[in-house]
């Protein structure tokens, strides 16, 4: 079966948490018939969204993995990716993002474009997703989707424009004006299903006939066929949507529909826009490096009898096994076909292939470019690529950020031990972002992430899903350190004392390196140290670089330069100039200065005005630098740098100040030096551990 | 040593302070038409008092504060020309720490809510600025009122004051002869210690001119003038 092309819809569902993509999801699930009754995200029925499957995310009312899901809309096949909304999870959003071709950005009509909605909207423009935009929640008190759409024109600097009003507002919210039939549509029925299409009301004919005009001025601009009509006052519905459609793909358009899927209004209109102004696969140029050619970059088709391309770009592990979500660029993947891995040329066979709704399944024979699918039993880790076996071409790598946060956990006793390395082996092949190590002075566990929650999510998977029950140590933060100028050693390694003995010395010097976290230099001339030990020299210099003499954190920017030494005949080797190499670096470390650096998140703090001062003064008592402050009307951001140190348990202390009516959100921003007051103590606080330890 | 090189160099420092160096208030007014670099010439003359150690608020009426931070940056960078990469990242971090930027909507500036923040900052002992920025007041709708109100916090507080102000096209042409405010400043022209004119030179936009309009506080005698990088929007160069 050859499907076509030109009806498959890859979209993902962004915003900022609580704007409600959830509910969203689960109404597009009800009108594409995928489901048959709607429960709410926080229902009292106590069945949850269909999208949110997994326990916690009910329990919590957040989503927290995107699920993959399948539906079809007038004809049109239609892949969603549920995504989810708070920045500890950004790297999910990421790669969700890499995988699509386009995207709906919900904002709240209240809330209007927050801190997270911006972020969301960066990493579309990174991966170039066309989008359109959904303003929900026009069926609450405070709702002005005008507000909103001017500050989508302003903060997020797109070139926005509504393609329909809303017909009443907050209580009163009856249906839309389509600016495009310029038709009044209403959501009649139980759940809004009958739809049903009228003249417009005449007090609004006015303002909507004002609206079309600025709409069509904007979109005759990507169409020369329209404006020619435009001029001479007959443009039709196919002339618009064509124009809007061009628009929104070039990435210089953005149209606004407006609703409250809660209330059932404006959803099926949305679907209509999915399918008339986002992307098919086809319209989407995808790349991929070919590592035969020196990774030059290829333009792949989505042409089902080419070569095969696909990316992995989320595992779960379930009750059958990992279960692998694959999208397909290029070429068609059969069950029963063979595919390499191109990270590591491991072979694989495609046994069973389903197409994934939420958490149920169906089965299917092959899947051709642009199909979002999942595969059973094979072994890899998000982000690697899969193609026939004749090829060797691989999607570009997606940016992964160094985790700031870490803590330590012990399991409570012996079966919690295997259960935790289970859920472990697990959740760092789903998330990059997410580590775990053993430290062997300790022997504690530890896992790092992007945040705090992050972290407290994996915990409470841990118990859940794999019944490993853990104590939990204090979060440490990720220090590092650095040196702040030149400095010289000149070491000597010598142990001659009968036998064969060990002998080597290295000088050269330590300098800070402005861009990276190591580099190696070689300024020997003459051999003074044979060729073949250079590279231990290198070895031992990595070595120490772990773990720094100023409070045991790793050491990062620091040049290595070796320009002279000496060896012996006989008792050099490769662990003697490893030796001498990490003798030298500890001589010279403590002469290059070195200083500490700290994790510096970058905070947004919303509310309400009155507390502006408040929160402005919780900011300055943890030592976080103010960038500035945003006021509009009632509503107040706050910006700022502040160390993670600080920031633990600010939520409580933040709801607490405001009476729970302002919420923050932080991202990692830069790792800078601690003030030297605040480093003495970190220092001391470090040193006592590693004594207890030894 | 950067520092006390940038500071030297500035030209801006005479709206600051006097030859002997203290710190001079005031109000004063930077008029151009759109596009001439009034933001511009406002973070040079706010450098000044932050490379100084001088705590600024950058008070910006209807622009993002990304849009702000930019302009200290970009700025920044274009007068540390042969700095060192690391040396001017610090430079920019200390610059940061000496600056808050607070936006407003066009529609909900007013002196008393700019005083409530100002308040907020200063008992909390958060931030305590003496030099003060306002960029993109829009002066044809803003009301006498609101200025000699703001003239009365200037003096209150103690510190320099300094607005942008855009002129209307008509009034662009004979003002440099008769040294005069054009509109729509005029109708304020006594509220202000200091006003700058940013002017390109009839017929040719690649050089652009500082006319200082006036100056009551006799740091900068009027009538004199300063050329402006039309590239970088860098004031370079000493007084003609």
């Amino acid at each position: 079966m050859k499907k076509d092309l030109e009806k498959v819809r890859n979209i993902g569902i962004s915003a900022h948490i609580d704007s409600g993509k959830t509910t969203l999801t689960e109404r597009v699930l009800f009108y594409t018939q995928k489901i048959h009754a709607i429960h709410e995200v926080r229902g009292k029925d106590g069945v949850g969204a269909v999208m949110d499957s997994m326990e916690l995310e009910r329990e919590r009312g957040i989503t927290i993995q995107s699920a993959a899901t399948y539906c079809t809309w007038k004809d049109y096949d239609i892949n969603i990716i549920d995504t989810p909304g708070h920045v500890d999870f950004t790297i999910e959003v990421e790669r969700a993002l890499r995988v699509l071709d386009g995207a709906v950005l919900i904002l709240c009509s209240v809330g209007g474009v927050q801190s997270q909605s911006i972020t969301v909207n960066r990493q579309m423009t990174r991966y170039k997703v066309p989008r359109v935009v959904f303003i929900n929640k026009c069926d609450r008190t405070g709702a002005n989707p005008k507000r909103v759409t001017a500050q989508i024109r302003e903060k997020l600097g797109l070139n926005a424009v509504p393609i329909q009003l809303a017909i009443g507002l907050e209580n009163d919210l009856k249906g839309v004006v389509d600016l495009v039939t310029m038709k009044a549509v209403y959501f009649d029925g139980d759940n809004g299903e009958n739809i049903r299409e009228e003249a417009i009301p005449a007090e609004m004919q006015a303002e909507a006939d004002a609206a079309r005009e600025t709409l069509l001025d904007t979109v005759s601009m990507f169409s020369d066929e329209l404006m020619e009509a435009v001029l001479e006052g007959n443009p039709t519905e196919e002339m618009i949507r064509a124009a809007i459609r061009k628009g929104t793909l070039a990435l210089e358009f953005v149209p606004v529909m407006i609703g409250s899927a809660y209330k059932n209004k404006g959803v099926q209109c949305l679907l209509d826009g999915v399918r008339d102004y986002l992307p098919a696969p086809r319209e989407i140029e995808n790349t991929a490096f070919d590592l035969d050619k020196n990774e030059e970059e290829v333009i792949l088709e989505s042409d089902p009898d080419k070569p095969l391309v696909c990316l992995a770009f989320k595992l779960e592990d379930g009750r059958y096994g990992q279960l692998t979500y694959v999208r397909t660029y290029q070429g068609t993947m059969r069950k029963g076909d063979t595919i390499v891995n191109s990270r590591n040329g491991k072979k694989a066979k495609v046994g069973r292939l389903v197409r994934m709704h939420s958490n149920e399944m169906e089965e299917i024979d092959s899947a051709g470019p642009g199909d979002i699918v999942a595969l059973f039993g094979i072994d890899c880790a998000s982000g690697d690529t899969f193609t026939t076996p004749d090829i060797s071409l691989s999607m570009s790598s997606m940016h992964v950020p160094a985790p700031v946060i870490s803590l330590s956990i012990t399991p409570v006793d012996n079966k919690a031990q295997g259960n935790m390395s289970k859920a472990l082996n697990r959740f760092t092949k789903e998330d990059p972002t997410f580590r775990t190590f053993v430290d062997h002075e300790t022997s504690e566990t530890i896992i790092s992430g992007m945040g705090e929650l992050h972290l407290e999510v994996y915990i409470e998977r841990m118990k859940r899903e794999y019944n490993a029950e853990v104590n939990v140590g204090a979060p440490q933060v990720a220090y590092r350190e650095t040196i702040t100028q030149r400095a010289d050693f000149n070491y000597t390694h010598k142990k001659q004392t009968g036998g064969s003995g060990q002998f080597a010395r290295v000088a050269g010097y330590l300098e800070p390196l402005e861009e990276g976290d190591y580099e190696f230099l070689d300024q020997i001339v003459g051999g003074v140290i044979p060729r073949e030990f250079i590279s231990s020299c290198d070895k031992g210099f990595v070595g120490s670089l772990a773990k720094g003499a100023l409070a045991g954190f790793p050491v990062n920017g620091v040049r290595c330069a070796i320009n002279d030494g000496a060896a012996h005949s006989v008792d050099s080797s490769d662990v003697a100039f490893q030796l001498a190499a990490r003798g030298g670096f500890k001589e010279g470390y403590m002469k290059a200065n070195p200083v500490l650096l700290e994790p510096i998140m970058k905070v947004a703090v919303e509310g309400p005005t009155e507390f502006q001062g408040a929160i402005m003064g919780s900011i300055n008592q943890r030592r976080g630098m103010i960038i500035g402050t945003f006021e509009e009307g009632d509503y107040t951001v706050v910006e700022a740098e502040v160390p993670l140190a600080e920031m633990f348990g600010y939520s409580t202390v933040l709801r607490s100040l405001t009476q729970g009516k302002a919420e923050f959100t932080m991202e990692f921003a830069v790792y800078r030096q601690v003030p030297r007051n605040v480093a003495e103590v970190v220092i001391a606080a470090a040193k006592k551990a590693q004594e207890k330890k030894s | 040593m950067l520092k006390t090189d940038l500071i030297a160099k500035n030209p801006m420092g005479a709206f600051s302070r006097d030859a002997a160096g203290h710190d001079v208030e005031r109000m004063g007014l930077v008029m151009a038409r759109p596009g001439l670099g009034k933001t511009a010439i406002l973070v040079q003359i706010a450098l000044d008092s932050n490379l100084r150690g001088k705590q600024v608020l950058h008070v910006s009426v209807g622009q993002t504060i990304e849009k702000a931070k930019v302009w200290y940056d970009d700025i920044l960078a274009d007068i540390s020309t042969n700095a060192k990469h690391e040396e001017l990242a610090a430079l920019q971090l200390e610059v940061s720490r000496n600056r808050m930027i607070m936006t407003f909507n066009a529609s909900t500036f007013s002196r008393p809510k700019l005083e409530e923040r100002l308040n907020d900052l200063i008992y909390q002992d958060i931030f305590r600025p003496s030099c003060m920025i306002i960029d993109g007041l829009d002066f044809s709708t803003v009301d006498r009122k609101t200025l000699a109100d703001m003239r009365e916090l200037q003096k209150e507080a103690n510190l320099s004051l300094w607005f942008s102000a855009v002129t209307l096209r008509e009034a662009q042409s004979e003002t440099v002869v008769k040294h005069d405010m054009p509109a729509p400043c005029d109708m304020v022209d006594d509220l202000f210690d200091t006003a700058i004119m940013v002017q390109p030179e009839a017929g040719d936009n690649s050089k652009i001119f500082l006319n200082v309009l006036k100056d009551s506080t006799g740091c900068v005698p009027p009538g004199k003038s300063l050329r402006l990088d039309p590239t970088t929007l860098v004031v370079w160069g000493t007084y003609f």
